[in-house]
């Protein structure tokens, strides 16, 4: 059982670590996008590992249903015409700045996690699905209501902001 | 190495290429693809940080949810300036769109 959560987690991270760089470095942006969810499903099989189902549930509704469509909606919106512009290439200090960007906390926060190994369980807790509606009810309820009043005030801007007409007085 | 510091080391790693990638993309929707990509990095972390530790397991999956709500919402609203960005200065490309008048 042991060595199967291993090769699980092994995996996950080739899944995640592969989908990463497909979705940065790829040129094309839909082959970005299937990167994207290449490594959201990695993601999802780390909530299942984790022993948190729901949660790998809602990624996958979530992001790889949801946002990943709204994503692929605005690449086909964007895409220049016959007349668009070719892709220029990037010089070279956007380059040095992305890696510098890349390496700056990366390398940080690593020397952190490994200087100071955190201290863990071997064995993620289990909390099912009824707990959690119960902390949404109870313990967390303003967060809960504070979520549905963003999500509410995103949506509204958002069809506001494509309905006006821009530009026309 | 602990379980923790395993699944810390893939949330950094998603969280560094996603910022990486931000500085990277030269348009607006790359960009959104690299910001989706470190909030997952931030959502597996809180997640493995929660579950594997003496923290409140409920807590760290609700605040996950929430970052995931919050992630739909904030795409909702990027795709509806990116179209408005599109329609007025007919590219998506961050360094042209520099113009802030009304």
């Amino acid at each position: 059982m042991e060595l199967m959560a291993k090769t699980a987690f092994g995996l996950y991270a080739v899944m995640i670590v592969g989908g990463s760089i497909m979705a940065v470095a790829a040129s094309s942006l839909v082959r970005a996008l299937v990167g994207l969810v290449a490594a959201m499903f990695g993601v999802a099989g780390m909530y299942l590992l984790l022993a948190a189902p729901f949660l790998a549930f809602m990624q996958i509704l979530i992001y790889v249903g949801g946002v990943t469509v709204l994503i692929f909606f605005a690449i086909m919106f964007t895409r220049p015409g016959p007349a668009g512009t070719a892709p220029r290439p990037h010089p070279f200090r956007r380059g040095l700045q992305a890696v510098l960007a890349m390496l700056a906390p990366g390398l940080i926060l690593l020397t952190v996690i490994l200087k100071h190994p955190p201290l863990s369980f071997p064995i993620p807790k289990n909390v099912g699905p009824a707990l959690l509606g119960k902390g949404m009810l109870y313990h967390y309820l303003l967060p809960f209501e504070l979520i549905s009043v963003a999500l509410f005030i995103g949506m509204a801007g958002a069809v506001l902001l494509a309905w006006h007409k821009w530009g026309q007085k | 190495m602990s379980p923790l510091a395993l699944y810390q080391m893939v949330g950094l790693f998603m969280a560094a290429v996603g910022l990486g990638g931000l500085v990277w993309r030269r348009t607006l929707v790359g960009m959104i693809i690299s910001l989706e990509l470190m909030l997952n990095g931030a959502g597996l972390s809180i997640v493995a940080a929660a579950q594997l530790t003496p923290a409140d397991p409920i807590l760290g999956q609700l605040g996950t949810l929430f970052v995931m709500g919050l992630a739909a919402a904030e795409a909702a609203l990027i795709l509806a300036i990116v179209l408005i960005v599109v329609k007025r200065f007919h590219t998506a490309d961050a360094g042209d769109v520099s113009q802030l008048r009304g």
